[in-house]
């Protein structure tokens, strides 16, 4: 069996005091990590190649830029800049009004590939770095409720507000929150340990 | 916790030439100036341009307050003389204001009812001179509003002893040749 190469929380310290030390190979470091997770990170929530390469160039130069922002105290590193890239790709799809479009894509190409969230992992990726992170989020996603995990990835892939998600489900507003919160209480129990592994 | 929600989404390996050209980007950001250096940069220009209007403005405030000086002296000076003019142009008759400064040598015309000219065409105030008719004057009226001008009087021609008008081409002639509006003996 192939042994995943990850991102450890010595590694991670160290490659985060390196790029506060503004040290060019870190960052270089960090897009070999990271870069094709952003990317398909990116294109999921855009559903277009060229604007999740836009977002990956923007994810890098503000992490750059404002490394010295991150606090350790507070979260590790990889969710920081997954929510940096996670941000700036919901920016980009309502700043450029294509929004209902988009989403349509997006939900027909979810559709197509019958919840890509809870895919198997291929075992030819298994040795890439940020595999198991991936396996452990699928593997979350995949004990939920379909009713829950519907709404979370709605919330989380399409920045939709509870109203929206509303809207789009045809549920009452109250039935979303109470799928949202009980898909996310789920979650935080079932991540727990991932979050404990890179703390 | 839903931070880590990104790492579900299938991985996508990036183009092998997109790794340069993403931390070229970024580290140009970091060699570049800040951001407030660069608005001191964008805003520098504009700045010199609006200190060059707002000069430009004084300026000609200035210049407008001078003249303005210069004219109520004229009228209030005991030594001017009115010399109002009726200017009868078709139906329509206008007139024509002089005060003449008999010490300065300067003459202030106020225009005020005068028809537009015909497209092409121009008023010409003319100074009738012990040497002849000498140019005072070209004055264009496209639009039917009063107008103020100074004029200093010809200073190698003689006495001035009248005042005429004629409308000619448009850019003025060096004699006479169109309808004579008017001739004035001072």
């Amino acid at each position: 069996m192939i042994q995943p190469r990850r991102l450890s929380q010595e590694d991670e310290r160290s490659l985060l005091s390196r790029l506060q030390a503004r040290q060019e190979s870190a960052l270089a470091e960090l897009y070999d990590h990271l870069a094709p997770w952003i990317l398909g990170l990116a294109e999921r929530i855009l559903g277009d190649a060229d604007e999740a390469e836009d977002v990956l160039s923007d994810v890098f130069v503000q992490v750059w830029a404002r490394i010295h922002q991150h606090d350790a105290r507070r979260g590790p590193l990889v969710p920081w800049v997954l929510s940096i890239a996670r941000n700036r790709a919901l920016d980009l799809l309502r700043r450029r009004r294509r929004w209902w479009r988009k989403i349509d894509r997006v939900a027909a190409a979810n559709k197509a590939a019958g919840a890509d969230a809870v895919d198997a992992a291929g075992a030819d990726e298994a040795g890439v770095p940020g595999w198991p992170v991936h396996r452990a989020v699928h593997q979350a996603l995949g004990a939920l409720p379909v009713e829950q995990r519907d709404v979370v990835l709605l919330a989380y892939f399409e920045g939709l507000s509870h109203a929206e998600i509303a809207e789009r489900t045809r549920l009452p507003l109250g039935t979303v929150k109470t799928r949202l919160r009980l898909g996310h209480k789920k979650l935080e129990e079932s991540l727990r340990d991932l979050k404990d592994w890179l703390r | 916790m839903s931070d880590w929600l990104g790492m579900s989404a299938s991985r996508q390996a990036p183009r092998p030439e997109l790794k340069a050209r993403v931390l070229e980007r970024a580290f140009a950001v970091r060699t570049g100036a800040p951001w407030w250096g660069l608005a001191a940069a964008a805003a520098l220009p504009l700045a010199l341009a609006g200190a060059g209007l707002l000069w430009r403005h004084a300026t000609r405030l200035e210049r407008g307050l001078a003249a303005t000086r210069d004219t109520l002296n004229l009228v209030r000076n005991p030594g001017t003389r009115v010399i109002p003019i009726p200017v009868v142009v078709g139906a329509r008759t206008g007139e024509l204001t002089i005060f003449a400064d008999t010490i300065s040598h300067r003459w202030l015309v106020a225009c005020h009812n005068l028809a537009p000219n015909a497209p092409g065409q121009a008023y010409q105030l003319w100074f009738v001179t012990e040497r002849g008719m000498r140019v005072a004057a070209v004055m264009p009226m496209d639009h039917d509003v009063p107008m103020v001008m100074a004029i200093d009087m010809p200073s190698d021609a003689g006495k001035v002893m009248g005042v005429a008008m004629s409308v000619e081409a448009r850019a003025g002639s060096a004699l006479p040749k169109g309808p004579m509006l008017f001739h004035v003996d001072l």
